[in-house]
């Protein structure tokens, strides 16, 4: 290329160019360190990564990145400290109403950031390892919540409550929800457990695994998964299930009135009449609660074990009371009509006002 | 066609510079928090004087810890990818041929999952954890780009046809793994593998991992360069460069290498994203001519500025969510390269 054409413009343009790429080096290695004026007062816990976390004495601007540690927040009566939740959180329906940080497994981190939050709350479980080494970068602090039985969903709420410095409602609300437990247990001792399919996802069939703390709610239910897989969501085989037989076939419906609807469409479904608990009409229909690791599913194991073994449960009264606000009243949901095909399910459902 | 001289060169890859310079101002302005024009300019000032402590902690840390470094991740990915697939698709003589069709990234995707899965299992130091992922994606693309460069020989030599078909088969292989590893032990992380397979650029890259890739972008693209007159040649026929002078084993070796590892670096940390590689190189052949001289850098420039503005409508669109950025450079990409192709038969 003869030299002569190496005119001044475009020498020019390229030395601009290379110019704004160093600046924009120089910049990005100048943004490792924010700046953060009088540092709160720190403490170090371990969290469900099995991390060291350094969070804030008294955290007072929360975000939550999980459905479930949203509830759990609203449940130890901290909710105006929740400064920020995901799409996702919808429970209680004033939750719905926080800044959203957009979801799961893939917030924001401008949002996030917009919000300053001196404490992120995620799970093990629902929220990804990347989004946590992001925050670390910002030097935002976050403790992650990890929970695989029920037992442990309630010490992690202690230790939830503990790191939020309201140790005394983590103890009430923890207290309540053993005593109603054991007070279950009491009426189900002597009951043989019923053997159940848990369906998440009817096609491809989808179920649950032993490991999961969803398989640890049925157990408390009075009830046993017919999958004993060691993979938390297995796909299970129709002719496996149709061997094994389930007394019952449990729904948990994102809205509560679909349950029957996933029932009816399922029956319909080519194969499927081969189960008695199909033929028999046997099937139960839970909140969507049961699938977040939250001090709601509880009231889901009462409602479940009310559902399977109604003969336990004498017809008046309603659940334990309870001393704590762990339920809301669904104020702003309309009360799920009742279904005369819903003949399974006990007055008291989880959303009816009866169960306060 | 006029001849090539380094003047057109630098102006066309000037022009495409300040255009990448504009996208770039535009996508630091863009995103789910509001930052004013004004206040931008005036921090990016600020930077320039070093004077980053006069910055607000809020737009220091949305717009420079946040923003920057990702764009500056799209960049280098965009650039990658798309001089991966205009090498590819010289050396296999295929329009069709992306950085993916030899399976390098179905390579750093099961080695990408397999990390995903053991970092559940295994408690690392955050700093070697963020770079887990990327290392054994990196390592599963490595392996796949000797896999199939044993395959792709023939009498000893590299043969388009066997590489290309030895490539296929090892990715549909792959793919195989990589739907195992899905269904079976990924657990809890599925949801992050999946993400991870459309291709995601929303982790922040560490600085010093950003500065790494800049550096192997440029060697690789470098070396690819030194062969550019010989890709020319090549597109006439084997035997006509051979013919003609050109080494074309040794030519063939060397962008195949080079440009696996563009690839192979740029999938280790953005996961698979798809389309820049394939349609960049074209959008760009079609406006510019297809003398490799000038398609190289101009392709660089092209997917950088293409990535760019795919990630800022991936963050910007459903804010605050994201969509995945892969389907943005599908969705954006296919109407301008269809629009450019019909253009050019009538």
């Amino acid at each position: 290329m003869p030299d002569s054409k190496f005119n001044f413009v475009p020498r020019a343009l390229f030395f601009c160019a290379s110019l704004l790429f160093l600046c924009t080096m120089q910049m990005a290695a100048q943004a490792t360190s924010p700046g953060s004026p009088a540092p709160p007062v720190m403490r170090e816990i371990t969290d469900g990564y099995g991390r060291t976390v350094r969070v804030p004495l008294n955290p007072s601007r929360i975000v939550s990145l999980a459905p479930s540690l949203t509830e759990t927040l609203y449940a130890l009566g901290v909710e105006d400290r929740l400064v920020g939740d995901t799409d996702y959180c919808d429970y209680p329906p004033e939750a719905q109403k926080k800044p959203k940080v957009g979801g799961v497994i893939n917030p924001n981190l401008e949002q996030i950031a917009a919000l300053h939050p001196d404490l992120v709350l995620m799970t093990k479980e629902g929220n990804q390892l990347a989004t946590v080494r992001s925050l670390d970068a910002l030097g935002i602090s976050s403790y992650a919540t990890d929970a695989h039985t029920i037992d442990e969903i309630i010490s992690s709420t202690q230790k939830l409550a503990d790191v939020l410095s309201v140790s005394a409602a983590g103890k009430v609300l923890a207290e309540d929800l053993r005593r109603r437990l054991a007070v279950l247990q009491a009426k189900l001792s002597g009951v043989p457990p019923k053997r159940v399919l848990f369906i998440v996802w009817p096609e491809p069939l989808i179920s649950i695994g032993k490991n999961t703390f969803i398989a640890d709610a049925l157990h408390r239910a009075g009830a046993v998964s017919i999958v004993d897989s060691s993979q938390d969501w297995p796909q299970v085989n129709l002719e496996e299930v149709a061997r094994l037989q389930p007394e019952y076939l449990v729904f948990a419906p994102t809205h509560s009135e679909s349950g029957a609807d996933d029932f009816e469409s399922l029956a319909n479904r080519p194969g499927w009449r081969i189960l008695d608990a199909v033929r028999n009409r046997h099937f139960a229909s839970v909140s969507d609660a049961i699938v977040r690791p939250a001090p709601r599913i509880v009231s889901v194991i009462e409602d479940l074990a009310r559902q399977l073994h109604p003969e336990v449960f004498p017809e008046t009264p309603g659940p334990e009371k309870s001393t704590t606000p762990t339920d809301f009243p669904a104020s702003s949901h309309p009360q799920p009509k009742p279904l005369a095909l819903r003949f399974l399910t006990s007055p008291c459902s989880l959303e009816s006002p009866c169960a306060r | 066609m006029r001849p090539l001289t380094l003047g057109r060169l630098f102006l066309r890859c000037g022009i495409l510079a300040v255009i990448l310079f504009v996208v770039v101002v535009i996508a630091l302005k863009l995103g789910a928090v509001q930052v004013s024009l004004y206040g931008l300019g005036r921090d990016l000032i600020r930077v320039m004087l070093r004077q980053s402590s006069a910055i607000s902690t809020d737009y220091g840390m949305i717009v420079l810890d946040i923003r920057l470094p990702r764009i500056l991740l799209g960049i280098v990915v965009g650039a990658s990818l798309s001089v991966a697939g205009t090498s590819f698709q010289a050396l296999l003589r295929n329009p069709l041929a992306d950085p993916y069709v030899l399976g390098v990234s179905s390579g750093a995707a099961v080695g990408a999952i397999m990390a995903l899965i053991a970092e559940n299992h295994l408690s690392l130091s955050p700093e070697l954890a963020g770079l887990l992922t990327p290392l054994c994606a990196f390592v599963g693309a490595a392996v796949t780009i000797a896999a199939v460069y044993v395959l792709g020989r023939r009498e000893g030599q590299i043969d388009s046809g066997t590489l290309l078909l030895g490539g296929i088969i090892t990715a549909s292989f792959l793919n195989a793994v990589i739907m195992f590893l899905l269904t079976v032990p990924a657990g809890g992380n599925l949801r992050g593998a999946v993400y991870w397979l459309m291709g995601d650029l929303s982790t922040i890259p560490d600085v010093k991992l950003l500065g790494f890739l800049f550096v192997g972008f440029l060697v690789a693209a470098g070396v690819i360069y030194t062969t550019a007159s010989d890709l020319n040649l090549l597109l006439a026929g084997e035997k006509e460069a051979m013919h003609l002078g050109v080494d074309v084993p040794r030519v063939r070796i060397v962008v195949y290498i080079a440009a696996s590892i563009l690839t192979g670096l740029a999938v280790s940390v953005s996961g698979a994203i798809g389309y820049v590689g394939l349609l960049v190189p074209h959008v760009m052949r079609l406006i510019f001519g297809s003398d490799h001289r000038l398609l190289l850098p101009v392709s660089a420039l092209g997917g950088a500025i293409a990535l760019v503005i795919a990630d800022t409508l991936a963050r910007t669109v459903v804010a605050p969510s994201e969509l995945p950025v892969g389907a943005m450079t599908a969705m954006a990409g296919a109407p301008l390269f269809i629009y450019l192709l019909r253009r050019r038969l009538t």
